[in-house]
């Protein structure tokens, strides 16, 4: 489905000969190892699994994963195989559960370091040192290795060991403060939904990741990869990080916005986010919806100018609009090329057409949690096969067939376990 | 002599406005050589937006633009002319990764198309970075970043209680697409690398947001479940907030400036040490709060007391004292805050580069660190149409005579 996707996608524009090799991930054969928890470093080796890479994850004996704990779960009832956010965040992924800490635990880690290519984790920067991360003494095991290193503020500086959670992330990148109702300055900088700091500092490190394994795969060294998830969202956050150097401005979540229509609006029957940045569709706006004479006045004839008076212009667009159902705006101003778009549910975004044609939702059968629909593909390789091989693993699911592909068995195995090792 | 992992490979790229800039930034902060194919005759938006140096406009004066485009070159065509379009063909042809985030079919009539570029080089990774994809029914509509957000479903989860649903405050859509685009494109430049295969890479600005909300989508197909927008509030965690301080010292432009900080108290004992640090040991034995259900039972109560202690701080020296007692909280921070952070600023993460017009201004440097190749941001912005005769000439062979007659035509502006 996937591939005839791609497939029929080119063919408005044929590729010669395409050659028939089988759809396997751009990272088939790349091993990874992930020690992580909760989103950003999951996240990273995701990326990676979905594309091929075998990784193997490793948790705590009997604690496992934070995010395990975090919900949401099928019927609201609790339970560490069950958890969304795990189950989404570790989809490719084989599990083991290994003690770090232990000399025994560390000597199966260094057995696991030797074969790998990629180590991605996000252990406490001062911890590493005790836990054997240290680069020098991973690389003299593995010259070829990449270790990638996530820390909150990176691994230097004075807030290296400051405590963090995504909303403090969130808002020490300077995201949460460009973020509230206008007008309304009593209202604290409001968070984003869900954990976008560790997707971000995730999403950054597979691309640096990937582009010190590209790096290896030519011959280089392996090396030493640090990202920090605070740096993460500084790089992301539009003008908001060079307004101050350019224009000694503070960009505030209440005041003017500089460009304007760019908010949501209400219709008949539920929110569009109304989306002019380019003049021509303004004017595209404006006959949509019949030239109204207070369009033409001058202070609203330009982007900026639409920006400064939003207050005055909102509530005359606002008139026409909630007299507008969602789909059918929708369609009149995207035929017109002005880039409206609906203020999504989650069962409007299951539920979508396009989205179903471009097979974007995968179910996947996970043994404990149930069969459900999960986000799919963040993009399409023509060549290569983004695609959904494993569910996620129960807790220190493959301990015997990852251990035994590093020669532990039988009696060594089971000693293992009953010293709380493995 | 260790050069960066992306050295020699090189870029034509052909997108604007943020999305697609974002994506070949990382390529060039990890020594790709990033081409950028501009023209007076359709500036890219960037180009046009706020701030502006020292407050004058310009094309090249643009903090937007310059900030993503840092070590890029730029090339001036315009691509109205069929003179130009050759020469972007010419550039396409000496490139390993073409990418556009124009509407679809556009690529296709510049003669740019990825069959067109298989055609001239097998090997060729295209990008097509578009909003809703490069199939489905509504391949053809238009998207920009800050859409994304509502139509991902991020808006709807996104805002107060009791409020309207709201946005995120920046255009989330493009940044995150670049970074996936990055990602992806390396990805498939590694597969080249093995088996010597170029390919295509249809990227969804909407697929690629919804993948950042995987948990918010299980819920509702595990449990038919909306979930309410709750503020900066979190189910395992209490108090979960931004909280007011005092204003910043000094104000800005006359006015004062609002200073938050925000505070995440993930468990009982955290809840202990939280009480401590700030006086009110008693909070922590106290029967409204002791306990997490106590606590998001009395979040109200449990609020007003935080900010009671946080409105008579500065923000940054709440965070330090509470970081001090092992609480975990941050500044809310500032574009102004960042470029002061003595964090960031030891951590040497702003970059500053002669600018040909705007002289020394800091930007936001590399997230990301690689200790056997360090990697540097190479050069500032460019500015427009700055590379064109050295990238014609050394790169695509084309005389002095020639660049003249493009000049003379009106192919080069």
């Amino acid at each position: 489905m996937r591939r005839d996707d791609a497939i029929a996608m080119v063919g408005r524009s044929p590729p010669m000969r395409v050659k028939k090799t089988a759809m396997t991930g751009p990272l088939a054969g790349v091993r990874v190892i992930e020690a992580g928890e909760m989103v950003a470093a999951p996240y990273a080796a995701k990326l990676m699994a979905d594309l091929g890479a075998d990784v193997i994850k490793i948790e705590r004996p009997q604690i496992g994963d934070r995010s395990r704990s975090r919900g949401p779960f099928p019927g609201g009832a609790a339970h560490p195989d069950k958890s969304g956010l795990f189950i989404y965040l570790n989809t490719n992924k084989r599990g083991i559960t290994l003690d770090l800490e232990s000399a025994r635990g560390s000597k199966i880690f260094d057995r696991m370091i030797a074969r790998a290519d990629l180590l991605i984790h996000s252990c406490a920067p001062s911890e590493m040192g005790r836990i054997g991360l240290d680069f020098a003494r991973i690389a003299a095991i593995n010259p070829k290795l990449v270790m990638t290193s996530i820390a909150p503020f990176g691994l230097s500086g004075p807030h290296r060991d400051w405590r963090a959670e995504d909303i403090t992330l969130w808002s020490a990148g300077g995201a949460c403060y460009l973020n509230g109702a206008r007008n309304h300055p009593e209202l604290p900088p409001l968070k984003a939904y869900g954990y976008q700091a560790g997707y971000q500092g995730g999403a950054h490190a597979a691309a640096a990741a990937m582009g010190a394994l590209f790096g290896v795969a030519r011959g280089g060294a392996g090396q030493h990869v640090e990202i920090s998830i605070q740096e993460s969202v500084v790089a992301i956050i539009e003008m908001a990080n060079t307004f101050w150097p350019y224009m000694r401005v503070v960009a505030t979540r209440y005041g003017p916005k500089p460009v304007q229509p760019l908010d949501s609006v209400e219709c008949k029957d539920g929110w569009i986010f109304l989306c002019c940045v380019e003049e021509h569709q303004w004017r595209q706006f404006v006959e949509l919806m019949g030239n109204p004479e207070w369009a033409a006045e001058e202070i609203f004839n330009e982007r900026f100018k639409r920006g400064q008076n939003w207050d005055a212009l909102r509530p005359l667009v606002a008139e026409w609009v909630g007299q507008q159902t969602v789909q059918d705006l929708y369609q009149k101003a995207q035929a017109r090329r002005v880039p409206f778009a609906p203020i999504s549910s989650l069962g409007d975004l299951v539920n979508s057409e396009h989205l179903r044609a471009r097979g974007f939702f995968v179910d996947v059968t996970h043994p404990v949690a149930g069969r459900f629909k999960y986000p799919g593909a963040p993009y399409q390789l023509s060549r290569t096969q983004w695609e959904i091989r494993r569910s996620a693993p129960l807790l220190g699911q493959h301990n015997q067939e990852v251990f035994a592909e590093l020669g532990l068995m039988g009696e060594d195995l089971a000693a293992l376990a009953r010293d709380g090792v493995i | 002599m260790n050069k960066p992992p992306l050295t020699g490979i090189r870029v034509a790229d052909f997108t604007w406005v943020w999305a697609g800039p974002y994506c070949t930034m990382q390529l060039a902060h990890m020594g790709a050589d990033v081409i950028r194919v501009e023209s007076q005759t359709r500036m890219c938006v960037s180009r046009l937006t706020l701030p502006w140096a020292g407050g004058k406009t310009g094309p090249n004066r643009s903090g937007y633009f310059n900030q993503y485009n840092q070590g890029k070159r730029s090339i001036a065509l315009n691509l109205k002319l069929e003179s130009a379009r050759e020469a972007a063909r010419r550039l396409a042809s000496k490139c390993d990764v073409v990418i556009n985030n124009f509407a679809a079919g556009v690529m296709d009539r510049l003669g740019l198309g990825y069959a067109d570029l298989a055609r001239i080089k097998p090997d060729i990774i295209g990008v097509s970075l578009t909003g809703y994809g490069d199939s489905g029914p509504l391949r053809d509509y238009v998207a920009y970043g800050p859409a994304q957000v509502p139509l991902s479903g991020m808006s709807a989860l996104t805002g107060y209680r009791g409020w309207p649903p709201m946005h995120v405050g920046f255009s989330y859509g493009d940044p995150n697409a670049g970074t996936h685009a990055a990602f992806a494109i390396i990805a498939a430049l590694y597969h080249r690398e093995r088996t010597g295969e170029g390919q295509y890479l249809d990227m969804s600005q909407w697929e690629s947001t919804m993948a950042l909300m995987g948990e918010a989508m299980l819920d509702w197909t595990m449990n038919q479940h909306q979930p309410e927008r709750d503020g900066s509030r979190d189910p395992s965690m209490a108090p979960h907030g931004v909280f007011r301080c005092r204003d910043m010292p000094e104000p800005i432009a006359g006015s004062a400036v609002d200073m938050w900080v925000a505070i995440a108290v993930a468990g009982d004992d955290e809840f202990a040490r939280f009480s401590q640090a700030v006086g009110r040991a008693e909070l922590a034995r106290d029967d409204r709060f002791a306990t997490l259900a106590a606590r998001k039972k009395n979040e109200d109560e449990l609020e007003a007391i935080v900010t009671q202690w946080t409105s008579q701080r500065l923000a940054a020296d709440a965070a330090e004292i509470l970081q001090n007692a092992g609480v975990t909280a941050a500044v809310c921070a500032t574009g102004r805050d960042l470029d002061e952070d003595p964090h960031l600023n030891e951590r040497g993460f702003f970059v500053e580069h002669d600018h040909l017009e705007i002289g020394r201004v800091r930007h936001a440097g590399i997230p990301f660190r690689m200790s056997e190749t360090p990697l540097a941001i190479k050069s500032p912005a460019p500015l427009l149409g700055q590379h064109t005769d050295e990238v014609l000439r050394d790169l695509l062979g084309y005389s002095a005579g020639e660049i003249e007659n493009l000049r003379a035509e009106g192919a080069l502006k």
